[in-house]
């Protein structure tokens, strides 16, 4: 080759020797040279590198002063492409180590590709240079369609690395980005490419979790969290468990295209998940493999949509049919809601040595075993699940139980009224009035729930059924404890009691009999009935689990309020007149047998009271044939008569007077809620005749 | 005086050289810099220097690429870096040699002149260094990675090694995931072939230690248990552990089948599993990626293998027959049998341990066997089952060391070890005890029934001596009474909530049993819930203690209330023979001297008889009163329900609250 040094940019003698001293042709081979540098990031020799005062996010270029100031002005033009490239190549090589996440991988790749076509370019030009054919409005020219796109990219990149985003993050910067420069045709397609390439990887994650319900997200990119502390064990244990609520949740980061769908595809996920625990695996697979068609995002989001109504079909399907829901459901209810009396009756029968003692003292076991013998000897015996009930004794009666469930807020009984103002001396004067708690006030039942049944009978579910349960099985003990006062009134016929208290006794029994009937009628025809019914229907039509839950959960709280839990002042008035009943029941049990003394021929009096009072509890039958026995020569013993009046007396007006207020309260009540009017009208007959 | 000394062919030559790790003439390897430069030594433009370094990156990643393949496939010994390491490093070599290629095609560009601006424009496919850079961008991206994992997988041998690539296939870009896909594919083959090898031939084909399952030499009995473990360090992430445990069963069953059973029907099920599974069972059927169908293929082979051995288990070695002649014999299941052979060892059992000879023994235990029910149960069980005479001491009784024994060999005794046999042996003793007392209690009644009309005879007179002999009588009858009473509801207790329960459940989950493992889980639960709730177990052994004082004492009032009613008869005989005035006959027939000493006899014997029995009646009292409050402190649900059952009326809680309130 021939050299001329004229021509030969390489031949240049002295290194340190500013531009300026050659004519402006040379000058401008020696710039087209070092631009061809600083295009790759690397300074050249007359333009030089220099470094902000703070990191290299501010470098910049400076030519060498003494340059022809024409040359100069254009190569100052192309320099800010130069200046782009470093910083997009660095943040290139920065993201592509595997710490930065699948996105940053993905993206980095993207730009690569695109430097690739930059280095290209530049190997392009630098061959036309060394043709000779290259001038610097050559250049300038080669360079216009890069300018623009490196431009673009080193404004998201500097936005991307300034707070080291990852995975939706980039995502949507990429979008936010490429709709604010929308009007720039070219950049805005290179930003959308790029996020679509980006978004390859996390579409990738997506797939997965909402066709197998599978987190395959190595670096937390997902917008999905998975909080593994919960178990679903918890939900049958634990009465504040928010495993499905909580188990799954959204991250804040959400990629813009998906956040409409995002609660979707939360779900989605979560039911394919609830299937894979139960041991069923699906996967849901589309026969059409029709990528790329339509726009990509709508297509996600049908694809989501699809997959969500396959999720929650096939998982309520699961549930429904092979876990029996119904059938739980109905057998929960024989128990809870006491729709199948012969077991209750049974048990009371049976256990009601047991239960009459203090709570501390009574043995679970031997309950279990008295429950266990009435299971298998009621109708409960052909229900497929009696063996999942069990009992349990609870520490505190009914009433202080609600007051802490409100004090507490568990169990998401928080739209209790304030028990507050006058609880401080109420519970306590019902609780003297009611003498001692015994194991009828704190019986419950539980019952043993699996996964996934455990999604719908929660803890939670299961405590407000134990709650009805105990409100309905001490109405029961009352009504049979004031049937054994209409027991002991039947054996005093025929005695001469015209003149005693015993008419009055008579008809206040029957009184009480009427209000307690009344109000187990109330419970279970007015209120537990129609409600299921209602529930029973609406679940025939239900699409997804949580639709099942929310029916159930609706169910049970309507049925708290109106069984009147709900209301303390009600509540406690009822609690009130139960416990004057049984007050009642217990007086005349103890009295009336007593009151009737023998004949003076006949044996010691006190003997037979004695004997009489030490098995006063139940064995009323035994006291009555044994009055039988004596009934012809017994009389009322005047003494007696008159305690007995006085007892009758005081706890009559004690009951008429808590009636009164009890139906005050219920109908002030109706005014809001209605179903109160059906209570109060039923016990209003009674009130009104007093 | 030229800038450059070296012409861009030249450096561009270099480069080329540098980037198969070779130094050039003017592009050498600087150690300072760690990496490839022109030689300080040259006058070169700063900027192109800059070009040259960047080039031979490249360079330097390649030599370390090199130097890992050459450490380990050419020089080390093979052992060391094993098939996997050899697999990683062939197809680095493979990589590699993608790359030679390159640097080929590049050479041959080289010596294409680089046209200069004074030439023409008919230059071919010349190399300057900025087409370099755009020839080596996606090699430079390659060789990266490849010296990524060189270095991550520098110490990892195996699983670990397959484990460790896998972690590096967690990137976003396509190129390094298709690099990766290729390249674990091979690295893990030799993997899955050896989980092939094992899971349907029971073959540990691992030369260098790299599979995940190791095995050991180990005697037949313990080659289930102990034979082959899991080894977590060379488990790859991408195999999750529930995988590789049915993996490691799998093989195990077949060597289980292959070893112990003598068997050869596996090998059938493991083709149908092969074919059930879908894949063709040669090279490559299996590979990285498809851990899917290497679980259908396991899960398929699992099933196949495991039914086989468990029909196997269930059909050839009778294990549920051999189950239930245990649960009949060994644990007093069969009750005609029992009987009988107490009857005819209890008087052999009452001398000292060292005069009963256990081929009389064994004697007795064959006619027992021929007088019971027994006799209809097959020969082969029946064989089986021995006397076995246990270590004693000074002064142990026969009752003491006698026990029966089951034998069983291979293949049953890898689930009825030594430790189980142990726990049966155990189980049995307490169970004999028990009967024993239960036996001793029946024989008293069988003493007492025939005297009952005794103390009837007595009441009416009023003669001290008599109503004392009233007295002492009927301090025994309750005594029994309530030792009855004990005795008959914890022997309920144990055969139907313990041994029948037990049985039910263990036969339940025997049925759902999937593999040996499940097996010798349910076998191992229902011994240790017979161990548990019949108060055997580590945590009721004050308990147990108790338990047995009272059998001791049980015991022990029998010997009394034997000595009791001999006598008692002696007084009858006396007292009838008084009353119906022969006591000449009487006295001609037992002689004088004797009934001399009988009547002295008896005032002091009935009072000393007396107080012995209230000692008794005291000891068992406070025995059962510390037994019946220790029960409620074992957590154990069907503890509750014996003290229950054995406290029905609530007896005891009264009596032991009077007691305790009495004091104050």
């Amino acid at each position: 080759g021939n050299k001329g040094a004229s021509s030969d940019p390489f031949s240049m003698s002295d290194l340190n020797r500013a531009i300026g001293i050659f004519a402006p042709s040379v000058q401008e081979l020696l710039l087209i040279d070092d631009l061809l540098f600083t295009m790759v990031g690397i300074e050249g020799k007359y333009i030089t590198l220099k470094k902000g005062r703070s990191k290299e996010s501010t470098l910049s270029f400076q030519i060498d002063p003494s340059m022809d100031l024409s040359l100069q002005e254009l190569a100052k033009r192309i320099l800010p492409l130069c200046e782009s490239y470093t910083i997009v190549s660095q943040f290139t090589e920065l993201r592509s180590h595997f710490k930065h996440g699948l996105v940053n991988h993905a993206l980095a790749a993207a730009l690569r590709a695109i430097l690739q076509d930059y280095h290209a370019l530049v190997a392009q030009l630098e061959h036309q240079f060394r043709l000779g054919r290259l001038a610097l409005q050559g250049l300038w020219f080669y360079c216009q369609p890069m300018m623009g796109a490196m431009q673009a990219l080193s404004t998201v990149v500097l936005k991307a690395s300034g707070g080291s985003h990852s995975g939706a993050a980039i995502l949507n910067l990429l979008e936010n980005q490429a709709a604010a420069i929308a009007g720039d045709n070219s950049a805005r397609s290179l930003l959308q490419k790029l996020s679509q390439f980006a978004s390859a990887p996390y579409l990738g994650i997506l797939e997965r979790w909402v066709y197998e319900g599978v987190i395959d997200d190595p670096y937390g990119e997902f917008f999905i969290d998975e909080n593994k502390a919960l178990l679903k064990e918890s939900l049958s244990q634990d009465l504040s468990a928010t495993y499905w609520q909580q188990r799954y949740s959204l991250k804040h980061e959400l990629p813009g295209f998906l956040s409409s769908a995002a609660e979707t595809i939360l779900t989605t996920g979560k039911y394919l998940n609830a299937m894979r625990e139960c041991g069923h695996n699906v996967k849901i697979s589309f026969p059409d493999d029709t990528k790329g068609s339509g726009s990509g995002t709508r297509h996600h989001l049908e694809r989501i949509n699809v997959a969500y109504n396959f999720a929650s079909a096939e998982l309520l399907n699961l549930i429904v049919q092979k876990f029996d829901l119904m059938g739980r459901l109905r057998s929960v209810k024989h128990y809870f809601l006491v729709d199948q009396g012969d077991l209750l009756v049974h048990f009371m029968d049976i256990a009601k040595d047991e239960l009459a003692k203090r709570p501390s003292t009574i043995s679970v076991e031997k309950l279990q075993s008295l429950l266990d013998l009435a299971l298998r000897t009621s109708i409960a015996a052909s229900d497929p699940y009696y063996e999942d009930l069990f009992c349990n004794v609870e520490k505190l009666p009914l009433l202080r139980q609600l007051e802490n469930l409100q004090k507490t807020g568990i169990g998401g009984l928080t739209d209790i009224e304030k028990f507050g103002e006058s609880s401080g001396v109420e519970p306590s004067s019902s609780q003297a009035s009611s003498g001692i708690i015994t194991g009828l006030e704190t019986f419950t039942l539980n019952y043993k729930v699996q996964w996934p049944l455990s999604l719908v009978i929660s803890r939670k579910a299961l405590m407000k059924y134990q709650l009805i349960f105990r409100l309905l099985f001490h109405c029961k003990h009352v009504e049979r404890q004031l049937c054994g006062t209409w027991q002991v009134h039947q054996a005093t016929r025929g005695l001469r009691f015209i003149g005693t208290s015993m008419p009055r006794s008579y008809v206040l029994c029957q009184r009480m009999l009427h209000f307690t009937q009344t109000f187990v009628h109330y419970l279970t025809f007015e209120v537990i009935e129609p409600n299921w019914h209602v529930m029973h229907g609406k679940l025939q039509a239900v699409k997804s689990i949580d639709e099942v839950i929310s029916q159930h959960d609706y169910f049970l709280d309507k049925c708290l309020k109106e069984c009147v839990l709900l209301w303390p002042q009600i509540f406690k008035k009822v609690e009130k007149l139960k416990a004057i009943c049984l007050q009642y029941a217990t007086a005349t049990q103890w009295l009336i047998p007593s009151m009737s003394t023998p004949d003076p021929a006949a044996k010691d009096s006190s003997a037979a009271k004695l004997s009489v009072s030490e098995n006063r509890d139940g064995s009323s039958r035994s006291a009555r044939s044994r009055q039988s026995r004596q009934e012809a020569t017994r009389v009322f013993n005047p003494s007696d008569e008159a305690t007995f009046r006085t007892t009758i007396g005081k706890i009559e007006e004690e009951y008429n007077k808590e009636l009164n207020k009890l139906v005050l309260l219920l109908t002030n009540g109706s005014q809001t809620d209605p179903y109160l009017a059906h209570l109060a009208h039923g016990l209003q007959g009674v009130g009104h005749d007093s | 005086q030229e800038e450059s000394e070296v012409t861009e062919g030249a450096l561009v030559r270099d480069v080329l050289y540098a980037c198969q790790g070779i130094d050039g003439r003017y592009v050498k390897f600087d150690k300072e810099l760690d990496g490839y430069a022109v030689d300080e030594a040259f006058r070169v433009p700063r900027a192109t220097r800059m070009l040259v370094r960047r080039l031979c990156e490249v360079g330097w990643l390649y030599k370390r690429v090199r130097q890992h393949i050459t450490d380990n496939l050419e020089e080390g010994p093979l052992e060391a870096i094993g098939t996997v390491g050899q697999a990683f490093c062939s197809s680095l070599q493979e990589e590699l040699s993608d790359y030679y290629r390159l640097i080929a095609i590049l050479e041959a560009q080289v010596h294409n002149p680089i046209p200069l601006m004074s030439e023409g424009s008919k230059a071919g496919n010349y190399l300057s260094l900025r087409r370099l850079m755009v020839w080596l961008a996606e090699p430079l991206v390659r060789m990266r990675l490849l010296a990524v994992l060189v270095d991550g997988c520098k110490s990892l041998r195996g699983g670990a090694m397959a484990g460790a690539i896998h972690m590096h296939a967690q990137h976003g870009a396509p190129i390094v995931r298709s690099i990766m896909a290729r390249l674990l594919i091979r690295v893990c083959s030799p993997l899955f072939e050896m989980v092939r090898r094992w899971v349907l031939e029971g073959e540990l084909d691992d030369l260098y230690e790299e599979f995940f399952v190791v095995g050991q030499p180990v005697k037949a009995e313990a080659l289930w248990r102990e034979g082959y473990r899991l080894q977590s360090s060379m488990l790859p992430s991408f195999i999750p552990e529930s995988l590789a445990q049915r993996i490691l069963r799998t093989g195990k069953s077949i060597n289980f089948l292959r070893v112990c059973c003598e068997d050869h029907g596996w090998a059938e099920a493991a083709s149908e599993a092969v074919a059930a599974a879908g894949t063709s069972g040669n090279r490559g059927g299996l590979g990285y990626g498809e851990t899917e169908a290497l679980e259908v293929m396991v899960v398929e082979a699992a099933r196949k293998i495991d039914g086989h051995l468990l029909k196997i288990m269930y059909e050839r070695y009778r294990f549920r027959d051999h189950c239930l002649a245990i649960k009949r014999y060994l644990l007093l299941g069969q009750g005609d049998f029992i009987q009988y052979l107490m009857d005819l060892v209890g008087p052999d059992l009452s001398q000292p341990a060292n005069t009963v000879s256990s081929f009389k023994l064994a004697g007795l235990l064959e006619s027992a066997i021929r007088t019971s029910n027994a006799q209809y149960d097959e020969g082969d069980i029946l064989d089986r089952l021995r006397v076995k005479m246990m270590p004693y001491n000074s002064g142990d009784r026969g009752w003491d060391v006698f026990s029966l024994e089951y034998t069983l060999r291979d293949p049953l005794n890898t689930i009825f070890t030594e430790a189980v046999m142990a726990s049966y042996l155990k189980i049995f003793n307490f169970l004999w005890r028990l009967k024993r007392v239960e036996h001793a209690l029946s024989a008293t009644w069988q003493t007492m029934k025939p005297n009952c009309s005794l103390a009837r005879l007595f009441t009416p007179s009023g003669h001290g001596e008599k109503s004392q002999v009233v007295a002492v009588l009927r301090r025994c009858q309750t005594l029994r009474n309530e030792m009855n009473h004990f005795v008959t509801n914890l022997q309920y207790y144990i055969m139907f909530e313990v041994l029948e329960y037990s049985w039910a459940n263990f036969l339940e989950e025997m049925e759902d049993a999937q593999d040996l493992d499940d097996l010798i889980a349910a076998h191992e639960k229902y011994l240790t819930s017979i161990i548990e709730k019949a108060l055997l177990g580590e945590r009721s052994k004050l308990l147990c203690k108790t338990l047995f004082s009272l059998f001791d004492l049980i015991l022990r009032f029998r010997g009394l209330a034997d000595r009791l009613y001999e006598n008692a008869r002696a007084v009858q005989a006396r007292s009838d023979n008084s009353a119906r005035k022969k006591l000449e006959r009487e006295l001609l027939l037992s002689g004088v001297g004797r009934k001399m000493a009988n009547a002295d006899f008896t005032v002091e014997f009935l009072k000393g008889m007396g107080e012995e029995m209230d000692g008794v009646a005291a000891e068992y009292s406070s025995l059962f009163e510390g037994f019946i409050a220790q029960l409620p402190v074992q957590q154990h649900v069907d503890l509750k329900f014996l003290s229950f059952r054995l406290d029905f009326s609530e007896f005891y809680i009264r009596q032991h609250m009077s007691m305790s309130t009495t004091p104050l």
